[in-house]
C-alpha cells in the first residue's frame, strides 16, 4: 500500500501498487513538472520505484494568486 | 534518472531542459540562470539596495534568499492584505524565514492604511485580483522610492510572465506589452523593477524552495478563485508539454521582437505622468488609481449599515 498526500488540497489517497512516480502521476493526472513528488527529504523523477509502504506527498506547484 | 553534470541518482528532472540533475547541480543550475538574468538585462548594478516583494510563496522566499546568498544588499517588504487567516499564515511564514535567515523585512498593514483587501472586494465592483494587484504594485513602489532602494524585485517566474504575455496579447494591450519584461527601468516616480527569476519554471522555483528547507505559505488566496490567469497557465502548461521550451521561446521572442515596437507606439501615444495629487506616486490622471479605490471604499463603508 502506498499512501499519497496532496497539497494544497489536503487530501490523502492510499493506493494498492504503482511500479513508478510516473504512473502515480498519470493516475492523479498530473504530468512531470505539475508537482513536486516527494519521499521523506528527496525528491523523486517520473522514472523513481514506488515501494509497498512509502508515504509520497505531492505539492502541486501551480500559484494560484 | 542520473544528473546530467556528475552521473549521480538525479532529484529534477526538467523535459524543457531535456535534462536531470542532483540537488547539488541544480542549486549550480539555478544560480546560474538568475546570474544569468542579472547580467543579461543588467539588473542590479554594484552597490545597489534591492527592495524583493515577499509574499510568503516559494517564489519570493527563493528569490529573497538566492540574491542574498549571491552578496546583495536585500530588504523585504511584506504587504499585509488583511484578509481574514489567510493574510496572517502568508505573514507568519514570511516573518519566519527572515528570521531564520537574518534578513531584514518591512511590512506594510493595509488595514492601517484604510484599504484593507475583504473592504476592497465588498465595496468595489471591479475584479478583486486586479484591484488587489494594483493595490500591492502601488506599494511596493512608493516603499522603494520613499526609503531608497534603487531596485525592487519581484519573484515572478517563467510561468507567471508568460501566463501575463499571453493574457496582453489576447487583448493587444499596447500599454502593457510596451513595458513587459524581466527589467523595467526607473523613470517618471518609478523605482527600476525586475524579475530575476524569469529564466525558471514553477516547477524550478519549487523545487529550489524545499531543495533549501524554505517554509512557504501555500494556501490559495481564498478571493482567487476562477482567476483567468489560473487559466491561461493551464493551456501553456498542455503546450509545454506536447512541446518542451514553447515558453521560453515565445518569452524570449517578444523581448526581442516584440516589446521594441510596443515600446515605440506607446512612446508616441502613451499619455505623460504627474505626481499624484494626494501621495505623489506617478499618474496620468489627477489622483492615482489607489487613492480613488482608498477614496470610494471609504465613503462606501461609512454610508453601509451592515458595516462591522
Amino acid at each position: 500500500m502506498i499512501t499519497v498526500f496532496v497539497e494544497p488540497d489536503n487530501e490523502t489517497h492510499a493506493f494498492e501498487r504503482h511500479n513508478t512516480v510516473l504512473m502515480l502521476q498519470k493516475r492523479l493526472g498530473l504530468r512531470v513538472n505539475d508537482a513536486l513528488v516527494i519521499r521523506g527529504a528527496e525528491l523523486l523523477t517520473p522514472d523513481c520505484r514506488l515501494n509497498d509502504g512509502d508515504m509520497i506527498r505531492i505539492r502541486k506547484v501551480m500559484s494560484t494568486g | 534518472m542520473k544528473c546530467r553534470k556528475c552521473k549521480t541518482p538525479a532529484e529534477v528532472a526538467l523535459p524543457s531542459h531535456n535534462t536531470a540533475f542532483c540537488r547539488d547541480c541544480f542549486s549550480v543550475y539555478f544560480t546560474g540562470q538568475v546570474e544569468k538574468a542579472i547580467r543579461r538585462h543588467g539588473l542590479i548594478n554594484p552597490g545597489e539596495r534591492v527592495l524583493v516583494a515577499l509574499s510568503g510563496g516559494k517564489d519570493s522566499l527563493g528569490l529573497m534568499l538566492e540574491l542574498s546568498r549571491l552578496g546583495y544588499d536585500v530588504t523585504g517588504l511584506h504587504v499585509d492584505l488583511g484578509i481574514p487567516k489567510s493574510s496572517s499564515a502568508a505573514r507568519a511564514k514570511v516573518e519566519g524565514f527572515c528570521a531564520a535567515h537574518g534578513l531584514t523585512l518591512r511590512v506594510v498593514e493595509l488595514e492601517k492604511e484604510g484599504l484593507p483587501i475583504p473592504d476592497v472586494k465588498r465595496y468595489i465592483n471591479r475584479p478583486v485580483c486586479s484591484a488587489c494587484g494594483k493595490i500591492k504594485r502601488h506599494w511596493f513602489n512608493r516603499v522603494a522610492l520613499e526609503e531608497g532602494f534603487e531596485v525592487l524585485a519581484t519573484g515572478h517566474n517563467l510561468d507567471d510572465e508568460v501566463a501575463r504575455l499571453f493574457a496582453n496579447t489576447l487583448r493587444w494591450d499596447a500599454g502593457y506589452l510596451s513595458d513587459q519584461g524581466p527589467c523595467l527601468n526607473a523613470e517618471s516616480g518609478f523605482a527600476r523593477k525586475i524579475k530575476p527569476l524569469y529564466r525558471l519554471s514553477e516547477f524550478e522555483t519549487a523545487c529550489y524552495a524545499f531543495l533549501n528547507g524554505i517554509e512557504i505559505h501555500t494556501a490559495p488566496c481564498p478571493y482567487s478563485g476562477g482567476a483567468s490567469f489560473t487559466g491561461h497557465k493551464r493551456l501553456w502548461a498542455d503546450l509545454e508539454y506536447k512541446s518542451p521550451g514553447s515558453k521560453i521561446a515565445f518569452y524570449d521572442g517578444f523581448l526581442k521582437r516584440g516589446r521594441p515596437a510596443f515600446a515605440q507606439v506607446e512612446k508616441e501615444t502613451g499619455a505623460p505622468l504627474a505626481p499624484c495629487e494626494k501621495c505623489g506616486s506617478p499618474t496620468s490622471t489627477g489622483l492615482c488609481g489607489v487613492c480613488r479605490l482608498a477614496i470610494a471604499v471609504s465613503e462606501r463603508r461609512a454610508a453601509d449599515p451592515d458595516r462591522d
